[in-house]
């Protein structure tokens, strides 16, 4: 007589997403992952490094995102050797893309890449479930993001400043983990340009308020 | 999206009680979802049947619901023939009978029963499952979606003969720490420490997530 949550998988229910600005991208995440309705870290990073400049958002099965992101890791790590320079972003997505869509039937995961690099600045990809790869100015995914995508469409200006896009990410996902209760924790957010990533922590107390009811 | 599921967590939420001296505790979130989506943050579960006797009832929202309009309507006729105030222990009795009435097609609500004897002011706290099958404990009682965090929090914080100060503090971080760790409760918490001469209720500042 085993307890529901230890029968089931872990998955980072989640809310990701990926704005680009003019000079680099913001990627933020909530902290949550569960098994079932119990919550097995409440600390978790979804903002995985596959490169210095290049990160990738993770959502859907926990087992599944991380063995994904440690073999592009590889691959990258490869290519930078055998080509002579930092990987562009969009070689990145495609690796990913290709893991991603040749084991579609077996796998659960869904991610957003997102990165800078000397070719074209800040960029956004998204994967979502399936392998499909689309380059977008926003992003957003997992279970969270269905909830704040009025927000996303109202508020999304492009050409936002730096500052801007992390105000407009922080608020975004903490709307979604106020609604989605498979999203909660902090909100991590990380901030990539010309000079690396910058990361940064907010604390559930120190999130944007919104209307509680 | 999955239909009905589980109607034990489709809604999510949880309440504890636990016994002081000469007083008891009761708590509740407030979260009410449908699945993981959160639609209300201000659903208690705790509901007062008496001066010094409240009721919890964690499971689906809609028997959370019947069953305490239910259990008014009764207990309301009771106090009409009877006289006087009904006793937290023959309370428990009758909502244990309502629920057993439904033997083969049952409430899903967990009840918890908390409150002070009205002529000895002697402190009861029970729980039942969902066909009614009673527990009586001397320390706390745990029921909703994360009992198995409110047992470890409550094992580990609870003491005997603790005063109201020492007893809500104790139950609001057995509450607070134990539904941190569900992603189907929460959203806030009300708790309602009951004494001889005064019943005090709390809202706590939770998380919201």
């Amino acid at each position: 007589m085993l307890a529901d949550w230890t029968q089931q998988e872990v998955l980072t229910g989640t809310t990701i997403m990926a704005v680009e600005y003019n000079g680099g991208v913001v990627i933020g995440a909530d902290s949550r992952t569960s098994s079932g309705t119990y919550v097995t870290n409440r600390t978790q990073d979804k903002l995985t490094p596959l490169t210095e400049y290049i990160y990738c958002c993770r959502s859907g099965s926990a087992a599944d995102t991380q063995a994904i992101a440690d073999h592009v890791r590889y691959y990258l790590d490869f290519s930078r050797i055998s080509q002579g320079r930092e990987p562009t972003v969009r070689y990145a997505a495609h690796v990913m893309q290709s893991i991603l869509y040749n084991n579609r039937d077996n796998l659960s995961a869904a991610v957003i890449v997102a990165g800078w690099d000397e070719v074209n600045g800040g960029q956004v990809y998204c994967i979502p479930l399936g392998g499909l790869l689309v380059r977008q100015p926003m992003a957003a995914g997992g279970s969270g993001s269905t909830y704040i995508w009025g927000h996303l469409d109202a508020q999304f200006k492009p050409g936002m400043t730096d500052t801007e896009c992390q105000e407009f990410v922080a608020k975004s996902v903490s709307l979604a983990i106020k609604r989605d209760g498979s999203s909660g924790g902090v909100c991590r957010l990380a901030v990539i340009n010309r000079s690396g990533v910058q990361r940064r922590i907010i604390m559930h107390e120190d999130l944007p308020k919104s209307y509680d009811g | 999206h999955l239909s009905m599921a589980n109607p034990m967590s489709y809604n999510g939420g949880c309440v504890m009680a636990m016994k002081g001296r000469n007083c008891v505790a009761i708590a509740s979130d407030l979260r009410f979802g449908v699945q993981m989506q959160t639609i209300s943050m201000e659903f208690d579960k705790v509901q007062q049947m008496g001066p010094r006797l409240f009721v919890g009832f964690p499971g689906l929202a809609t028997d959370t619901q019947t069953v305490f309009q239910r259990m008014q309507f009764r207990k309301n006729l009771y106090e009409l023939r009877e006289n006087k105030s009904v006793r937290p222990q023959t309370l428990m009795n009758m909502i244990s009978n309502l629920l057993y009435e439904r033997r083969f097609g049952p409430y899903f609500v967990e009840p918890v029963v908390a409150g002070l004897d009205p002529i000895s002011l002697e402190p009861y706290v029970a729980t039942m499952d969902l066909i009614g099958c009673p527990m009586e404990p001397e320390d706390f009682v745990v029921s909703g979606t994360c009992t198995e965090q409110m047992f470890g929090m409550c094992e580990t914080l609870w003491q005997p003969d603790m005063s109201p100060d020492e007893l809500f503090e104790c139950i609001s971080q057995a509450m607070l720490n134990a539904f941190d760790r569900d992603a189907a409760s929460g959203w806030g918490c009300h708790v309602y420490l009951i004494e001889r001469d005064q019943v005090t209720v709390r809202a706590l500042k939770a998380r919201m997530d």
